[in-house]
């Protein structure tokens, strides 16, 4: 006596009586729960490598992927729990800006006398949540959209960074966190390790926390979610606050990686994130895709960007390129029976 | 299962004394005295706004009585929301559905109360799954209990939620739950309600389960207690053992009806000319094809229970679905099927069920509401003109004896009478020659019900075709001049309403169960 579902009998046929290794391995990857994104992946860097001739496979060529990738990923890991929570963040660029300076007045440099060292990082961390703080408080005290209500934080932290700084670069001597940043254990770049154990982190969090899963349900049904007991505003502040924090580390790690804070050090940074949380799989109906497919997403679209400066791409070109995947990797990853109208 | 002599020794768990409900114009329960014992299944009866889902929004928290008392074994309760109702061990089953679809069978369990699967802060995922599994297993769902929501079927969907109710009422140690089950078998084929009674009969054994449903045949044969609800009133209960679904039918319907209600002697005989042909309409899973005409000025209602298919039938001819076979045709033209835009453009008009979603565009006025579908006749020289606007608007809700403060008032700010003469003044001015009615009457009062209905006849007289679905059976049958009757997707039978030898609704209702 069993109630058939359909999903057993998909998960069937895709098991089938198919044996061997490539089936084997093919099933552990779907377990992964980001298999189209690692053949993505592949086949991006298949592409390159073949139209290099194996450089872009080289160590070098790796290493200057992993190093890139790591700050997207980062960010990436931010914003995207903003869009699994149904939500959007825009006010990524604003609270970078503000958190450069910070970065620019507190850490050694050559314009005043101070000098925080490490304690920098807690500082923008902490201003990245207060700000992300206002961003809940905004969308649920004030029930304004999250889309509109943190475009105009980003506005208004932008404003308030440049009016502050005056639009002045400040060059950094720290040598401390520009070696945390810039070096790498065992050839690989820190900076992709550090997101690599955020991604772990969140992911974990993700996944076995109440707070994690209630995040899920409410990108799943907001109401339905409230009805069964979750406090809704508090897990939207509190995830709007995490998605801070990303942000202050991904400023700090953006002008140290540079050697000099400008408030607009971090104006073109939104939309390449949002597209690497979309080629990573995240739904932007909300409620699908984790820290793993957005840091995914954030090297899948570095990959690209790297082999097609590799291969001499003209930069316009590139832009381009990255908008065919972005769609092409949004048409593919959306579950369409849950949108009514496409506005 | 029919051992009505253990339930009625048991004690009573649950027990609702003298509640009255008033809403706005309506009184929805009227002292109704409801009791439940431990092990026990009751059927709840009784025609659509007979008061039976007021009822149950009182015993989950979701409205709060006006009057009277809910006791649960002895002592007094008042629930104010459903997760605090759930903590005195009773829960319902909505029909929508409660569960989140993109979590998996396991975190929708245990939604919100975790803790008890928490170290450090942690999730434990295999007790978690271990306790789902068995809770999956006790009402016999062998899907994998991390598979979304979404990717499982409407029965294990509904088997779910039951399991979760029954966790959290032992979770909070209530050792008698109640669980509320609101028309379960509408989704379900026929193998699937085997399932679920004999599931609800197993759960019996630590529950007490209270099922609401149309289908006369199935409570009568699996519960213990039938209680019928009338008109917000307690009209009797009665053993299931031997009771008969005539007797049942015949407390449900009740009272004759009054005929010049529904302005019987303004009926008019239906026109020689045919408007709308249907031939062989079928929608696979819906319902089995289908033929029938109706002609000019005609009134004709499609009666049948929820789920026999009728609704399939009219969205299928305004295009909100695509049928699988046959056509439609409208004056001797085939309509384009799964169009509802080359629908409205043949003249088919749609007076949908939720007016204030599907109806009006609820945030714009009464004139441009009304204009909606005429705005190519509004034009001098490419553009609408205000005036013609202002004097079309103007013609319509005089017509209609729209109550609106002036022709700018937004739609959303008027009565619901009024909201759907809006919507019918809209299709009026547009000239169809069809007009499908899909429960005209649904939520409005009876002064605004009885100026619809004088709309209906008007729209007759002027030749205008009309396929009705109504609330209740009185409605069909004063109305229409010709009933088809629906039953489980087949086309049954057909029943003229001529104006005084109007059938009555026992002898409709055979045919429907």
């Amino acid at each position: 006596m069993t109630l058939e579902g359909g999903a057993r009998k998909s998960v069937m046929v895709a098991n089938g009586n198919v044996s061997g290794p490539l089936a084997r391995a093919w099933r552990g990857l779907q377990k992964t729960g980001v298999a189209g994104q690692i053949v993505c992946l592949v086949i991006v860097m298949s592409i390159f490598a073949i139209g290099t001739r194996g450089k872009y496979l080289s160590w070098d060529n790796l290493q200057v992927i992993l190093s890139l990738a790591g700050i997207p990923a980062i960010l990436a890991i931010g914003v995207h729990q903003t869009i699994v929570l149904g939500g959007i963040d825009l006010s990524v660029e604003g609270v970078a800006g503000m958190c450069i300076v910070f970065v620019g007045l507190l850490l050694k440099n050559k314009l005043n006398t101070n000098d925080v060292g490490l304690w920098i990082v807690p500082v923008v961390m902490g201003a990245g949540g207060i700000a992300g703080f206002l961003n809940g408080l905004v969308i649920t005290r004030l029930r304004i959209p999250s889309f509109i209500s943190t475009l105009g934080l980003s506005w208004i932290l932008a404003g308030i960074a440049v009016y502050i700084n005056k639009a002045t670069t400040v060059p950094l001597l720290d040598t401390q966190i520009q070696g945390i940043v810039n070096g790498s254990f065992l050839g690989i770049p820190f900076i992709a390790l550090i997101a690599l154990g955020l991604a772990l982190l969140m992911q974990t969090v993700q996944d076995k926390t109440r707070f994690g899963g209630y995040v899920y349900a409410i990108g799943g049904d907001e109401q339905l979610a409230q009805q069964a007991g979750v406090r809704v505003n508090r897990i939207k502040i509190m995830v709007f606050v995490i998605a801070g924090v990303f942000y202050g580390l991904t400023a700090l790690a953006l002008c140290t990686q540079l050697g000099s804070a400008h408030p607009r050090t971090g104006s073109n940074i939104l939309f390449p994130a949002i597209t690497a949380v979309a080629v990573g799989g995240v739904a932007l109906t909300g409620g699908i895709g984790g820290a793993k497919n957005a840091a995914l997403g954030a090297l899948i679209v570095t990959a690209l960007n790297e082999g097609l400066v590799l291969m001499s791409v003209s930069p316009y070109v590139q832009q381009a390129v990255n908008g065919i995947v972005l769609i092409a990797a949004v048409a593919l990853t959306i579950d369409r029976r849950k949108l009514g109208f496409i506005k | 299962m029919n051992d009505i002599g253990s339930s009625t020794n048991s004690e009573v768990t649950l027990a609702l004394t003298g509640v009255s409900k008033v809403f706005p114009g309506v009184v929805a329960l009227d002292k109704v005295d409801f009791s439940l014992h431990s092990h026990e299944i009751v059927g709840l009866v009784g025609e659509n706004g007979a008061g039976k889902s007021t009822l149950m929004k009182i015993m989950i928290g979701v409205s709060q009585p006006d009057e009277g008392t809910i006791s649960r074994d002895g002592i007094l309760i008042s629930p104010k929301d459903p997760s605090d109702a759930i903590r005195h061990g009773i829960g319902m089953v909505f029909q929508e559905g409660t569960l989140v679809p993109n979590l998996s069978i396991m975190r929708n369990l245990f939604l919100c109360h975790e803790p008890g699967f928490q170290k450090l802060g942690f999730l434990s995922r295999r007790a978690m799954r271990e306790a789902a599994s068995r809770l999956m297993e006790e009402v016999k769902v062998s899907a994998d209990v991390e598979t979304s929501i979404s990717d499982v079927s409407p029965a294990e969907r509904q088997m779910v939620e039951i399991a979760r109710l029954l966790w959290l009422s032992r979770l909070y140690g209530q050792k008698h739950p109640v669980l509320i089950l609101d028309e379960p078998t509408t989704v379900l084929n026929d193998g699937e309600r085997t399932i679920l009674f004999d599931i609800l009969r197993n759960i019996k054994k630590e529950a007490s389960v209270i099922l609401i449903s149309h289908r006369l045949q199935e409570i009568v044969e699996n519960t213990d207690r039938i209680v019928v609800l009338k008109d917000g009133k307690n009209v009797t209960e009665l053993p299931s053992a031997n009771a008969r679904i005539s007797e049942i039918e015949q407390l449900m319907v009740g009272h004759t009806f009054s005929a010049d209600r529904y302005r019987e002697d303004e009926q008019t005989p239906a026109g020689a000319e045919e408007v709308l042909r249907v031939e062989n309409l079928g929608r696979r899973g819906a319902f089995e094809p289908i033929s029938f005409v109706i002609r000019k000025g005609e009134i004709v209602s499609l009666v049948g229970l929820v789920g026999s298919g009728k609704e399939e039938v009219c969205r299928c001819i305004n295009g909100l679905e695509n049928a699988d076979t046959g056509a439609v045709f409208l004056k001797g033209k085939k309509l384009l099927m799964g169009s509802p835009n080359g629908a409205v453009r043949a003249g088919v008009g749609h007076i949908p069920i939720d007016r204030r979603n599907d109806g009006l565009a609820l945030g714009m006025s009464v004139a441009e509401n009304v204009n909606l579908l005429v705005m190519n006749r509004l034009k001098v020289w490419g553009f609408v003109s205000p005036p013609r606007e202002r004097k079309n608007a103007k013609v319509w809700v005089e017509e209609c004896r729209i109550k609106t403060p002036s022709l700018g008032t937004m739609c959303a700010n008027l009565s619901g009478g009024n909201q759907q003469k809006t919507v019918i003044a809209k299709w009026l001015s547009s000239k169809v020659s069809l007009l499908i009615l899909d429960h005209p009457t649904r939520g409005v009062d009876v002064g605004a019900k009885e100026e619809i209905f004088r709309l209906i006849r008007k729209l007759a007289r002027e030749g205008i075709a009309m396929l009705i679905m109504s609330d209740t059976l009185e409605e069909d049958i004063g109305l229409s001049n010709r009933m088809l009757i629906m039953k489980d997707g087949r086309f049954v039978k057909e029943m003229a309403c001529p104006p005084g030898k109007k059938p009555g609704p026992r002898d409709i209702i055979d045919a429907i169960v």
